[in-house]
């Protein structure tokens, strides 16, 4: 476009339309602009803050901070004390165990997906998508109501007269292991199809008419071809399972303690904000540790796919 | 073609295998959702199974506690700001990423990213103590701006993946016919992005309402959402009241999916 032709648009517009044509006609940053000033303002100066409160003593007096020194104390203490290596171990086991899980029950569905027709794929579509537009605390609800003393499980199971008592699964270890699974599976089965519909099919065909068995097709094409998706969806439930507290709070009783409950604690209930950011920063960096290496295993057996392909 | 697939026994017993635990799995997404439905027509006033009568008197409690209708308020104001504030800065956003023609467009897309990829509930400790810092205490504002910084990644990357698949052409045709850059996207690109806009609007939308990881650190004292009531509410409580509250959600849940799949397809959504 030659600049002769500038002057006649802009005449009879407004000054609004004129600043938004400034901002878009440079293509630059500019649009961008109000989203980076909220995230500095809401994310990162916030994220600093939480980094001082962390190596420093603080006094809170109603509320606000009075005063603020220096100081190691509280990230040696978090290190040295047994109650945070048990924690933390306890959150990252349960979420290493949640997401190999959902991993091994979701995998079958991403399947099903891929082989199944138009109806078969909307129904698990819908089955999928369901899930995550009802609240996390209903569907740990749900699991209150199935494994309580007087759920689902305990009554068949005695009105069958397989039990006479009650089993206690409620406030256990397996409770909380199997609300965690369920309500993460969809997290898991959306990125796997989403990854599996990106699939060419002339690929699966192609590896049956060269007479390879359903089983041999699964291993070699379709398995290798979804890893990025298995990526993703291992990162994005392990991420949700090891910093949740709803499961842990609800179907694990009051004493189940992970690294979500345990910072809920120090900083809503006995206001220990110092061992709050603390804990917060030890979550935050172990969850990214544990992100990368997913990225990294994700990025080697990707990899290798490519080089077949080649 | 078929008369070359060999059918081993190993075969068939391995699909087969597959196969069982994924309608396994499918069951197991639905079920509990459908035992809540039925315990909440309960007539007992404590929780258990069978259901020994049937009685709508749940739903009508649900509606008359004035805490639950005020939370089921504020989650709704909630969801509706974290929505349009979603849609003003990520929109925006979006374009610079996906158009821009300046050093950085990655940094700006990861950038964005962060706050998303942080555990929620770090994300609302540091609000938290920030806030107490400069005098900023918690409210149904805080909380808002909060869960806008938490889920604006995702309005971001819906609106750009879209973008990027958009035919430059059209744009470049609407700039040959002297449009101006507002015209051209009042005219051409909004009108291309109303799907992947009205998707990550669904997504933060939920997010607002739901969202407890931000919420229980950021919300105000007096004015409390609906998952921290709930939450609340499922410890102290033992009657299907929550059950009722659980059956509202999972109908609406519905009702906004088929909204979704009738306005712009199921398949919009996983992208």
């Amino acid at each position: 476009m030659t600049d002769a032709a500038v002057p006649q648009q802009i005449s009879g517009r407004g000054l609004g339309e004129r600043l938004i044509d400034a901002l878009l006609s440079g293509r630059g940053i500019w649009p961008a602009v109000p989203a980076i000033i909220v995230l500095m303002v809401v994310a990162v100066v916030p994220f600093v803050i939480l980094l001082s409160l962390g190596f420093s003593n603080i006094v809170v007096s109603r509320g606000e901070i009075v005063s603020q020194t220096f100081s190691l104390a509280h990230l040696t203490n978090a290190l040295t004390d047994p109650l945070y290596w048990t924690t933390f171990q306890r959150s990252l086991n349960l979420a290493l165990t949640t997401t190999l899980l959902c991993l091994v029950f979701g995998y079958p569905v991403a399947y099903l997906f891929l082989v199944g027709g138009k109806w078969t794929k909307r129904a698990i579509l819908i089955l999928t998508i369901a899930p995550l537009l009802t609240s996390g605390i209903v569907r740990t609800y749900a699991w209150l109501v199935i494994l309580g003393g007087r759920g689902v499980v305990n009554s068949t199971l005695m009105n069958l007269g397989l039990i006479d008592q009650p089993l206690r699964i409620m406030n256990t270890h397996w409770a909380v292991l199997i609300g965690m699974v369920q309500i993460h599976l969809p997290v898991m089965i959306l990125p796997l199809i989403a990854v599996m519909s990106r699939h060419d099919s002339r690929l699966v065909e192609a590896s049956a008419n060269l007479g390879a068995s359903r089983l041999a097709t699964l291993r070699t094409i379709v398995l290798p071809l979804s890893v990025p998706g298995i990526g993703t969806g291992a990162a994005l439930v392990f991420t949700l399972s090891y910093t949740t507290f709803v499961v842990p709070q609800l179907l694990g009783g009051g004493n189940y303690l992970n690294a979500a409950t345990m910072i809920y604690e120090q900083v809503v209930f006995s206001l220990e904000w110092s061992k709050g950011s603390v804990s917060s920063l030890i979550l935050m960096v172990t969850c990214l540790i544990v992100l990368v290496a997913i990225a990294l295993v994700t990025n080697h057996f990707t990899r290798w796919t490519k080089g077949r392909d080649a | 073609m078929t008369a070359l697939r060999k059918y081993s026994l190993g075969d068939i017993f391995g699909v087969g295998l597959i196969f069982a635990v994924g309608l396994f799995t499918l069951l197991l997404l639905v079920a509990p959702s459908i035992i809540v439905v039925i315990i909440s027509f309960d007539t007992r006033a404590f929780v258990s199974f069978p259901p020994e009568g049937f009685t709508l008197r749940w739903y009508a409690e649900v509606f008359q506690q004035g805490e639950l209708v005020e939370a089921m308020a504020n989650s709704l104001q909630v969801g509706l700001t974290v929505t349009v504030l979603c849609i003003l800065l990520g929109v925006p956003t979006a374009l610079a990423c996906a158009r821009g023609r300046f050093k950085g467009t990655t940094a700006l897309s990861v950038f964005v990213l962060v706050p998303h990829m942080v555990p929620g509930i770090v994300l609302g400790v540091a609000v938290l103590f920030a806030g107490a810092l400069v005098g900023v205490s918690p409210s149904i504002w805080l909380q808002s701006i909060s869960i806008t910084v938490f889920i604006l990644a995702v309005m971001v990357r819906t609106v750009q993946s879209r973008l990027v698949r958009l035919d430059p052409a059209l744009e470049e045709a609407a700039a040959n016919l002297r449009a101006t850059p507002f015209q051209s996207l009042r005219t051409v690109t909004f009108p291309l992005l109303m799907p992947a806009i009205l998707a990550g609007a669904v997504f933060t939308f939920v997010e607002g309402f739901d969202n407890l990881s931000v919420a229980i650190f950021t919300h105000g004292f007096r004015d409390r959402p609906l998952p921290v009531e709930l939450l609340a509410l499922v410890q102290y409580t033992s009657s299907p009241l929550v059950a009722a509250v659980s059956g509202v959600q999972i109908v609406l849940a519905i009702a906004a999916l088929i909204a979704v799949s009738l306005s712009i397809g199921l398949d919009n959504v996983n992208e």
